[in-house]
């Protein structure tokens, strides 16, 4: 092959992959009613494949009604956590939420090797951050390309930014486990990665491999998480609303949730999830964002998320924070550094407030404020930001400039 | 500073619509784009994060090995906000510029070492860019007090 035409073949490919892709990302962030003969044909497919009858089904508006259903029925769904004397002799023994995430798992495998590399990524792993057309004209290997546009695009949309957060909604870490849980459209990131790389001719599954895949794939398009179980399987339906915003250094077509006025997220049920920018934020901060429950939540974005729905100054009014001083913010002419006294029953430690302004513009033309804690024991703004960076006051009053 | 003028300093970009071409990294709609970036021999920070002339921190900073990277030309991610969005971008001609993140701060801020012998930038798709003159800095993030007293040193970094 000439090296035009290999070219023109790589850009061809590169842009399949990107409608591909696309598709999958359609199908993680669909909210509408689940394609039900499609799902269970799958599933009892899957049961076939491991030799098990097919279940009965249940249908429940949202992950959240599932939970209660799993949990309350061991002998349907036992723990597939095992330990020590605990694990059964033959696999044979194991429960069939076991049986399939093992047959599932090889083959992956299996794929993995048809591919040529493992679909997960190490905790070392970052991602490309060129455009996919200028990544192919400088000779960065198809391969790599493919996976940056599909794999790893969706896997921030649909597992970081969408089921993390439906996942921290609904299955809170305590109160024991859920089982084995099988995501359906969520699961697009995966089943997306290996379905493009067949369609665009990269890679050739064995046929047990692609059929497999196929009934997997065919899950994640038309329904929402899964609970196999011991003659049931529980399936969720998927939101009836999903509201989303492109990430803002989005290449290929990354989206995280978002909306102001209402739940990012709503099931049938009326499960809902607040996010704001990304930020998935408990739904007093929406209703009714109080002094007394800002200062009682832990994490900063939430707390941000809070303060700035009701507005740094009248949060600061509200609060009744005693004002310290305010200096001139070097590096960010215009701007003031004020610090205040924070009443020590509403932080529970002593600590002081420093107010700051962003030094880069935001859209609506304002610069945002945000707050931070500092140790009380400052009593100059300056050195107080200082030492937000570990640096003394003199040598941060020589900040050359803020953006 | 004053630009050196030889020709292979004619792809410096100097606005931030140069910048985004360049590295293919993109900024929101709102920043000015055909405004000069200035290039700060010096003290800066960008949102969360500080770059601090290394004379500032000698004493706190040290380097635990001498694995220094090329910074390519697609640019490295210094640190990215906790939803997956908004990373720090640090871009610059290549050969010019290199980095490690094999670093030890008494203070427990930093997250690496810049080595430039041109000017280098810094780009974040809300702040926009920024220059880096010649030289050696350490990249630190923020922290703030913890309002709950975990950990050892009660602390907490700031992630924007």
């Amino acid at each position: 092959m000439t090296p035009v035409s290999a070219l023109r073949q790589g850009a061809q490919r590169v842009a399949l992959a990107r409608r591909l892709s696309d598709e999958w990302r359609a199908h993680g962030l669909a909210a509408r009613p689940a394609d039900r003969p499609a799902a269970e044909a799958a599933v009892v497919a899957l049961y076939r494949l491991i030799d098990a009858p097919a279940p009965e089904f249940v249908w429940v508006p949202s992950p959240t009604a599932a939970l209660s259903m799993v949990r309350d029925d061991p002998d349907t769904f036992p723990p597939v956590h095992f330990q020590g004397v605990n694990l059964p002799k033959y696999p044979e023994g194991w429960p069939l939420a076991a049986q399939l995430a093992n047959l599932v798992q090889d083959v992956r495998r299996s794929l993995d090797r048809a591919v040529g590399h493992s679909a997960s990524r190490g905790f070392w792993w970052r991602p490309l951050a060129i455009p996919a057309e200028r990544a192919l004209a400088t000779g960065v290997a198809i391969p790599a390309i493919v996976d940056m546009v599909v794999g790893d695009a969706l896997y921030t949309t649909l597992h970081t930014c969408v089921r993390t957060l439906i996942r921290a909604e609904s299955m809170p870490t305590t109160g024991g486990t859920d089982g084995m849980t099988w995501y359906g459209q969520h699961d697009a990131h995966w089943i997306g990665h290996y379905d493009v790389y067949a369609r665009t001719g990269l890679a050739d599954y064995p046929r047990p491999d692609a059929e497999l895949l196929a009934l997997l794939a065919q899950l994640a398009r038309s329904a929402g998480w899964w609970w196999p179980g011991e003659g049931r399987c529980v399936m969720a339906e998927r939101p009836t609303e999903v509201h989303t915003e492109p990430l803002p250094d989005a290449l290929n077509g990354e989206v995280r949730l978002h909306r102001d006025d209402g739940p990012a997220v709503r099931f049938a049920d009326d499960t809902q999830i607040h996010v704001l920018h990304g930020t998935h934020v408990p739904t007093w901060v929406m209703t009714d964002p109080s002094v007394e429950r800002i200062h009682a939540e832990r994490n900063i974005e939430v707390r941000r998320s809070a303060i700035e729905r009701i507005g740094w100054d009248t949060y600061i009014a509200q609060a009744r924070l005693r004002h310290i001083a305010t200096a001139g913010d070097p590096g960010n002419p215009g701007s003031a550094l004020h610090l205040h006294d924070v009443p020590r029953e509403l932080w529970s430690r002593p600590a002081r407030l420093l107010l700051v302004v962003n030094g880069s513009v935001e859209p609506d033309g304002t610069h945002r404020r945000y707050g931070l804690s500092v140790p009380a024991h400052f009593d100059d703004p300056v050195a107080a930001a200082g030492w937000t960076y570990g640096l003394s006051g003199e040598h941060y009053a020589r900040l050359v400039r803020r953006t | 500073m004053t630009m050196p003028t030889a020709p292979t300093m004619t792809m410096t970009p100097t606005t931030l619509a140069d910048l985004t071409r360049r590295s293919g990294l993109d900024v929101l709609d709102h920043l000015e784009r055909q405004v000069t970036i200035p290039v700060v021999d010096g003290l800066q920070a960008q949102g969360d994060l500080l770059v601090v002339p290394y004379a500032f921190v000698a004493r706190a900073v040290t380097l635990t090995s001498g694995n220094w990277r090329e910074v390519p030309t697609a640019g490295v991610e210094l640190l990215r906000s906790a939803v997956g969005g908004n990373p720090h971008t640090l871009v610059a001609d290549p050969g010019t510029c290199r980095w490690t993140r094999h670093v030890r701060d008494t203070m427990g801020l930093a997250i690496g070492m810049i080595e430039t012998s041109a000017v280098a930038y810094l780009i974040h798709p809300e702040h926009g860019g920024t220059g880096i003159a010649p030289g050696r800095y350490v990249v630190r993030r923020q922290r703030e007090r913890d309002t709950e007293r975990v950990g050892w040193r009660g602390d907490r970094m700031i992630a924007d």
